[in-house]
């Protein structure tokens, strides 16, 4: 009898182990969809911008997994029959070899009506498998008190950091996107090329006594505040939050050259569920990015946005941002940041 | 039936430790083995050791190998240096006090290593604190110095982190050293210095060897200071969050973590025996 209980519990264990095991998120579900999102204020929009307006279209419920592009690339690649994301946030270069990898899935507005407002080249951008959702520009962002002229432009700012006027905070190179906003940009402006990149190891070697590296935004932000750099290299929609958040004493300058488009992409994978298509028009369509827009102070893709007026005032019009090449950098970028590591160091 | 009792024992026994060992192999030890054969697995699926030899014979990378071994080994010397004193007064001087000490000890580690390394900077940036007090409050110098980004201020966050590691290694052995040992030396002539050198300090080398053996495998690889706080340095670590985050290389990741494990585990035993040899 005693034998016969314990079976019976150790039965019912297994069972309700078993159970529980099929209710995690092993793979995305038929109404279930698993989505991406940056963490902090960008979770917050995706989830009020995005996945709010899909539910209640579809009736479907969306989940949200927080991380970054690498992190979920590789998971798609680990498990392409089955991937467990529906929809990936990525970075522009991730977007070209997860699409040149042939991962992921054709953009057309036969799926995706909105993708009709969205420019092309975004899309063309991403190989056709997927398209641009916003926005931010690399520039130069200062302590208003410290530094009463800013430099205008990425030229004079090598010039001026490297006379020792000012202390800069740069992006390091185990920053993911800083071969794309920092080493492209600096380069193509100072007159190098994706296959030339001297004047950006030129530029760096002459500025280096006056350079400190952050390893990620808030890195950035404490050199600002504690006084450690004067200015640095940063995005604008960043600069603006915290200035919303009550910061006064910080600017952003868009070079004159102009800073890199440092864009977000968004993508199917393939063999996702076809309720990403639903998702993605969402996340796409003008009032959604309105809204997402005004909660993160970057730019979006759709050209039926119209920005508030204080956002008009602050998003870097795309005519005065450069598309970086993408599929150069993701061809290169290896190369450049191993010549980071012997020329410059960590 | 007598033999069945022991029997009985050892499958209890086995029993007790299978879930911690099957913890450790599927979640440890299976995942460092896949990892390491992604480096011996050519793009055609082979066997090779191209990554191997193309790392081991670059300058840059061997600096590298060194460079992580250095400064492992400093922050451990320096460590072990400070907190054996630390010990020895915890130990034998603090009486009631010793819970307090401990708490004082271990109260750093109940926060955050990020919040601990964003500190130091705070304290040392170009118009920080410390330079505040030296230029502005007491005049001793005409312009702030450069303290982040310097080696020095690495090691000293590193020293700062992991200094209880080694005084707690150190506390719990000097803790057991026979005081009629050290009673019996003062007693045959011996001076305080020369009891503490020939006969105190060589019955705790198990804890110092414990210690350093904990601080150097934390410092060989730390990671979160290093890249806030920077010091120049470039250690494997660094470069393997680099493989994944930068160039999504991980193949040459996995490449670097097994060098990185190999060495630890190298120093591991040369640290043993070191310590076996004198007479712990």
């Amino acid at each position: 009898m005693n034998m016969k209980r314990r079976t019976f519990l150790g039965t019912g264990a297994v069972a309700t182990g078993l159970l529980g095991l099929n209710g995690l998120p092993l793979h995305a579900q038929d109404r279930t969809l698993n989505v991406t999102a940056y963490g902090g204020v960008w979770e917050q929009a995706v989830r009020d911008c995005f996945v709010a307006p899909f539910e209640a279209k579809t009736g479907a419920t969306a989940t949200v997994s927080l991380g970054g592009p690498p992190q979920w690339l590789a998971q798609v690649e680990a498990n392409p029959e089955k991937p467990p994301l529906d929809v990936l946030i990525m970075s522009p270069d991730l977007a070209v070899i997860a699409a040149e990898g042939g991962l992921m899935d054709d953009f057309t507005v036969d799926k995706i009506p909105n993708l009709a407002n969205i420019p092309q080249e975004f899309t063309d951008a991403c190989l056709g498998k997927g398209t641009y959702l916003n926005y931010g520009v690399g520039g130069i962002t200062y302590n208003k008190q410290v530094v009463a002229e800013p430099p205008k432009s990425f030229a004079a700012f090598v010039d001026r950091v490297a006379s020792g006027e000012f202390v800069a905070s740069v992006p390091s190179i185990s920053y993911a996107v800083t071969p794309v906003f920092f080493i492209w940009a600096l380069n193509d402006a100072l007159g190098g090329t994706p296959d030339n990149v001297d004047p950006f190891f030129e530029a760096m070697a002459k500025m280096k006594d006056n350079l400190v590296f952050w390893a990620g935004p808030n890195d950035f932000f404490n050199h600002l505040a504690s006084g450690e750099a004067d200015l640095g290299i940063y995005f604008d929609g960043r600069t603006w939050n915290h200035v919303d958040e009550g910061v006064d004493w910080i600017d952003f300058v868009n070079p004159e050259e102009g800073g890199a488009m440092t864009a977000v992409a968004i993508q199917k994978p393939k063999n996702a569920s076809d309720l990403a298509w639903e998702y993605l028009n969402e996340a796409l369509a003008p009032e959604n990015q309105s809204k997402f827009a005004e909660i993160l102070n970057y730019g979006v893709t759709n050209s039926e946005v119209v920005y508030s007026d204080k956002l008009a005032s602050r998003v870097t019009p795309l005519s005065k941002a450069n598309l970086p090449p993408y599929a150069d950098i993701a061809r290169l970028r290896n190369e450049w940041v191993d010549r980071w590591n012997r020329e410059i160091g960590m | 039936m007598s033999d069945s009792v022991p029997m009985n024992a050892k499958l209890r026994q086995a029993m007790l430790l299978a879930p911690a060992l099957i913890f450790l192999a599927v979640f440890f030890v299976m995942p460092l083995f896949d990892n390491s054969m992604r480096s011996f697995m050519s793009e055609d699926g082979g066997f090779t050791l191209s990554r191997y030899t193309s790392f081991l014979t670059d300058r840059f990378y061997l600096g590298v190998i060194v460079e992580t071994v250095v400064l492992a080994a400093a922050v451990t010397v320096i460590s072990v240096v400070i907190a054996y004193p630390v010990a020895y007064v915890l130990v034998r001087k603090a009486g009631r006090l010793s819970g307090v000490f401990i708490f004082l000890l271990i109260a750093p580690l109940l926060t955050s290593i990020i919040m601990r390394t964003f500190g130091w900077q705070v304290l040392f940036a170009r118009r920080g604190l410390v330079n505040q007090w030296l230029v502005t409050d007491l005049g001793i110098l005409d312009v702030p110095l450069r303290w982040l980004n310097t080696p020095g201020l690495a090691i000293a966050a590193l020293v700062h982190v992991l200094v209880p590691f080694a005084v707690l290694s150190i506390a719990s052995v000097l803790q057991g050293v026979d005081r009629r040992l050290e009673e019996g030396a003062l007693m045959l002539g011996a001076s305080k210095l020369r009891t503490f050198f020939e006969v105190t300090l060589p019955l705790t080398m198990d804890g110092i060897g414990t210690g350093a053996i904990l601080v150097f495998m934390i410092a060989n690889g730390s990671f979160v200071t290093l890249v806030l706080l920077g010091g120049g340095f470039q250690t494997l670590p660094l470069l393997i969050y680099q493989q994944f985050n930068t160039t999504r290389d991980f193949a040459l990741a996995s490449t670097m973590s097994t060098i990185l494990l190999a060495i630890a585990l190298v120093c591991l035993w040369l640290q043993l025996r070191l310590v076996r040899r004198q007479g712990a």
